[in-house]
């Protein structure tokens, strides 16, 4: 017997026109995929035309794959109903609120809301007396009049406050912002996927369509994954992709590409090393200036080496993010583990302190950094002032005769990059401290009772049992710190002026690709960097994973 | 159970209620005090006439965006009382100010952004140095036809080094009234200056640097002498400041004849006897002399604690220093082995997105931010200089002090300053990344003058269009 004869009229029918639905939905989206190549739908940009004509084949072909199942009465049909059609739902209400203008009132709810909190404020004191009602169940009376005063007051408050900030004339801009051909489609296309949806939602349909449980925990479990999802793929995944394709382009963000090939990353990575025959030799003598520029010099006695690049501030810009990350990590690492089994005692003040050193790692980057650039000023900070303190107390008190140095923090490129790394190790390692002081706390005490009774001391404690036990926190933070560390800009954007720093000594990578791609108008350029700057760090942390699996004891 | 159905519903309520209450149109801005009308000028050099421009009539209302970058609250104040004076003026027209970041909150970054999104304003300003890479990469719209539209509208009437290059045409590097190119009006301009602190020259006992301009005797080694006699007061005190951009050190490098580019602008000139000596001269005011305060170190801080004599900075910076607690005025800067200070016209412009729906309308608006008396309400800040050559708007900049001497600014622009400005011919943000770093290592002593002339034109030149 044919499962149909089990199935209400009701539900075949909604069933027989969902498969409907599908055929036509795929033929519409099979045109989509061929109107930007035969010119229905012109002005688009390449990426944008391959964009909709992969995304809408893809849906015909799911929409054509469902109409196929839906017309076998399989579940499958349901399932991939179910996803085209949500998706396309939530663009038509996106739709609808960009045209509405939903997006663009965000800014003016800065300035509306403030004037109707005190109304809300009514409403919620209406609430509260709701509240009461339960110290008055044994007087009905009282309860009664009570309630009719707590639902007038809530009531009184709502619409004050609906009224101060112009909700109606609000309503109403949007819908007068909804009249127009594409208002009304996405309105439209919002009810009809909404209507598709409930179709094959229904507990009806699912029967008709032999649903499992399994079936509902999986629709279940994406409907709940797919904000994220979304996000995912549209705010961060989508603009990845992007950049990959703009890094084979010549993209400046405002003309149309031309496609480049692999040039940008030939240029980043033509490097050469020509041998000098005097370590002053001019580079023009050994390269090509018109496409090399001198990186630096390597002196061997009479004699030197010549880096050359194409791009020498990439490489600049490699060499002094590597030379931060090598002095910034074991800053921000080591004295935080010390830190951490320091806080970790049961002193007295030691909560107190636990939040002293989170500070800086929830301060704003900018404000710390502006704070630090007054404090390094050579002629009038105050790092500088209490060193002259000190050197003029010892020269007094031991007649030293020291010279006080009057340190060019920013200013010197011997100093600059070293201003930063203080700047970065400060602020990383009260973060770095609550994580190992996570990691201390979930190690067994009785280790140490057992390390103790045993005789060991504390040091011999902390490098045979602290250390070890911390092995999995201490790769999190190493990886962490490193990967942050590798992307350092903030800081060296608004201490230094210019960012780059004395002699490019504070270029670093995202710096430099920022700088090409938002003032020198090289999008694809900077993409590049951006794709060579993600392999440098991919690199560096497989390195690490490779070595945390081969040091690791407790991995169980 | 009921309760919490309660608050389930009020929280729903307020938040659709939110959402609606966001998009209520914005209330209007409500409109300052206009600054008093100036006093009678001092003696000004050049005087042209002010053409007033007819402006086409509009045919329906249209709603203009517009922005400019203010580098303070005084001056968003100014900018929004100007525009909704224009507003009432300009027929057919409803304006909307937005006050953009300062130069530190990335104002061109930002607006770039919102060019490359399509949400860019009508009407935005520039600084000069970017117009070339916003006309060539047609961002900003060609006004000329709408100029030449316009009954009594004059080139003439701007300074012609800001005007040379907005009327550049790159496609037959002609320039003009009759260029066929119009990429914007000027919306300011200022020269550098510098400022003195009068109570350190006393006690050093040097001579009043204002005196010996105007005795003609302010030169290179006068400076100097002054500089030094300043140092001497103590080891905390400086006779020269100036910060660590291509402005400061340019004009060095312009005052001994030399200068960035050739004068075509279309290769380095940064190897040149001229251009060296003055880079020469100015490193012996860190190396040899020890006179400045340290090269990269920001010399405003100490500036406003006292510690220096001399400043160097542009009219922009009056406002802030007109906060100090000494005695201060200010002195163009000294003649160079050239005869002139090497001064810079520093300037923006008023430019219309090429996206415009309404670019007539954008076009009125141009010209009515850039009218004598609308420049004159900005000038009236003590922030920049009228862009007009005009008798009206020197009698509009000078009447409002401190400085005493605000004809120093004035005098700096007569002395035939080099306009900054684009690149036509290439990329001016690189080649400003190359110099700096080159010009910095020669002033800090990691490099000597010899081995950067050997050198940088090198690697400066590959910034050019071949």
């Amino acid at each position: 017997m044919s499962n149909t004869t089990l199935v209400d009229s009701k539900t075949l029918l909604i069933i027989r026109g969902s498969t409907l639905w599908r055929i036509f939905f795929a033929i519409v989206t099979a045109g989509l995929a061929v109107a930007p190549w035969v010119g229905v739908i012109s002005g688009l940009p390449l990426w944008q035309k391959i964009l909709l004509s992969a995304l809408s084949f893809l849906a015909a072909v799911a929409s054509g794959i469902a109409a196929f199942d839906l017309a076998k009465m399989r579940h499958r049909g349901r399932i991939i109903s179910l996803a085209l059609d949500y998706l396309a739902f939530v663009a038509s209400f996106v739709v609808v609120l960009n045209t509405g203008k939903v997006f663009v009132g965000i800014d003016a709810l800065a300035d509306t809301f403030g004037r109707g909190i005190p109304y809300l404020g009514i409403a919620f004191l209406g609430y509260l007396i709701t509240t009461l009602e339960d110290r008055l169940t044994q007087r009905q009376v009282e309860e009664f009049y009570l309630k009719q005063i707590s639902q007038i007051i809530i009531i009184a408050g709502v619409i004050l406050f609906l009224w101060q900030v112009k909700a109606i004339e609000g309503f109403i801009f949007v819908l007068e912002n909804l009249f127009n051909p594409a208002g009304l489609v996405s309105l439209v296309g919002l009810a009809v996927f909404g209507i598709a949806i409930w179709a094959m939602w229904r507990e009806n349909t699912a029967i008709a369509l032999r649903a499992k449980v399994h079936h509902e925990h999986l629709l279940n479990g994406w409907l709940f994954l797919s904000p994220n999802l979304l996000g995912f793929l549209i705010f961060f995944a989508g603009p990845l992709l992007l950049s990959l394709y703009f890094s084979f382009t010549d993209s400046d963000a405002f003309n149309t590409p031309n496609w480049l090939g692999f040039d940008n990353y030939a240029k980043i990575l033509n490097i050469r090393l020509v041998p000098l025959d005097s370590p002053t030799q001019l580079a023009r003598d050994v390269v090509d200036i018109k496409v090399y520029d001198e990186v630096g010099r390597i002196k061997f006695g009479n004699s030197g080496l010549l880096v050359a690049a194409a791009d020498k501030f990439f490489w600049l810009a490699l060499r002094n993010t590597l030379t931060f990350t090598l002095f910034a990590v074991p800053l921000s690492v080591i004295p935080a583990l010390l830190l951490a089994n320091i806080l970790n005692s049961k002193l007295p003040g030691m909560k107190f302190f636990r939040a002293v050193y989170f500070i800086p790692s929830i301060a704003a980057i900018v404000g710390i950094s502006l704070v630090w650039q007054w404090l390094y000023n050579a002629t009038i900070g105050y790092i500088n002032y209490f060193i002259t303190l000190g050197i003029d107390f010892t020269n007094t008190l031991f007649n030293a005769g020291i010279i006080d140095p009057k340190i060019q923090w920013v200013s010197n490129e011997n100093t600059a990059l070293l201003s930063v790394i203080i700047i970065a190790a400060w602020q990383t390692m009260g973060f770095n401290t609550v994580l190992f002081l996570a990691g201390l706390q979930n190690i067994p005490g009785e280790l140490y009772e057992a390390a103790t009774v045993d005789g060991a001391g504390s040091w011999a404690r902390f490098w045979s049992i602290t250390l070890p036990m911390l092995a999995p926190s201490t790769f999190y933070v190493i990886t962490t710190t490193t990967i942050q560390a590798m992307q350092v800009f903030e800081q060296v954007f608004i201490l230094m002026n210019p960012a780059e720093g004395p002699n490019n000594s504070t270029l670093t990578l995202v710096l430099y690709l920022y700088r090409s791609g938002f003032i020198n108008f090289k999008q694809g350029y900077a993409s590049a960097i951006a794709w060579v700057l993600f392999i440098v760090i991919f690199g560096l942390t497989m390195i690490q994973f490779q070595n945390q699996r081969r040091s690791s004891i407790y991995e169980s | 159970m009921k309760h919490k159905l309660n608050w389930k519903v009020l929280s729903l309520f307020a938040a659709i209620a939110m959402l609606f209450a966001a998009c209520a149109p914005a209330a209007t801005e409500v409109a300052t005090e206009a600054p008093a009308e100036p006093a009678q000028p001092a003696a000004t050099e050049v005087v042209a006439t002010e053409a007033p421009a007819e402006p086409a009539p509009a045919a329906e209302e249209v709603a203009l965006r517009w922005r400019t970058r203010p580098d303070n609250q005084e001056e968003i104040d100014v900018y929004s009382n100007i525009s909704s004076e224009l507003d009432g003026q300009l027929e057919g027209i409803t304006l909307t100010y937005e006050p953009g970041g300062t130069e530190g909150a990335n104002y061109q970054e930002q607006l770039r952004a919102e060019v490359a999104a399509g949400t860019a304003p009508d009407v935005f300003w520039i600084p000069g140095t970017d117009v070339a890479d916003f006309a060539t990469r047609g961002l900003i719209l060609n006004m000329a036809d709408l100029a030449a539209a316009t009954d009594g509208f004059d080139v003439a009437a701007f300074y012609p080094g800001p005007m040379y290059h907005l009327t550049y045409n790159p496609e037959t590097g002609a320039d003009g009234a009759e260029s066929g190119a119009l990429w914007g009006l000027p919306r300011d301009v200022s020269t550098f200056a510098l400022y003195l602190n009068l109570d350190l020259i006393n006690e050093a006992g040097a001579p009043d640097p204002r005196e010996l301009a105007a005795n003609g005797e302010w030169n290179w080694d006068a400076f100097l002498d002054v500089a030094q006699k300043t140092r001497a007061l103590g080891s905390d005190i400086y006779g020269y400041g100036a910060s660590a951009w291509w402005g400061p050190y340019g004009t060095w490098l312009n005052a001994a004849g030399g200068g960035f580019f050739t004068p075509d602008r279309a290769a380095c000139a940064l190897d040149t006897e001229e251009s060296l000596a003055g880079l020469a001269f100015q490193a012996s005011l860190y190396q040899d002399y020890d006179v400045a305060t340290p090269y990269g170190e920001d010399p405003e801080p100490p500036f406003r604690a006292g510690k220096v004599a001399m400043f160097q900075n542009g009219r922009w910076a009056t406002p802030g220093v007109r906060t100090v607690e000494f005695e201060w005025d200010v002195v163009e800067l000294p003649k160079g082995p050239a005869g002139n200070a090497g001064n810079w016209l520093f300037w923006g412009a008023y430019v219309v997105n090429a996206k415009t729906e309404h670019p007539e309308e954008a076009w009125q608006l141009v010209q009515a931010l850039t009218t004598a008396e609308t420049q004159g309400k900005v000038a009236a800040l003590g922030a920049n200089i009228p862009s007009r050559v005009s008798q009206e708007a020197f009698d509009a900049f000078l009447t409002f002090t401190p400085p005493a001497n605000n004809q120093a600014f004035l005098n700096g622009l007569a002395d035939s300053p080099a306009t900054e400005g684009p690149l036509w011919a290439g990329s001016w943000p690189e080649y400003d990344k190359i110099m700096g770093p080159a010009i910095q290592a020669v002033l800090t002593g990691g490099r000597t003058v010899e081995d950067f002339g050997a050198t940088i034109c090198d690697e400066a030149n590959k910034v050019f269009n071949q």
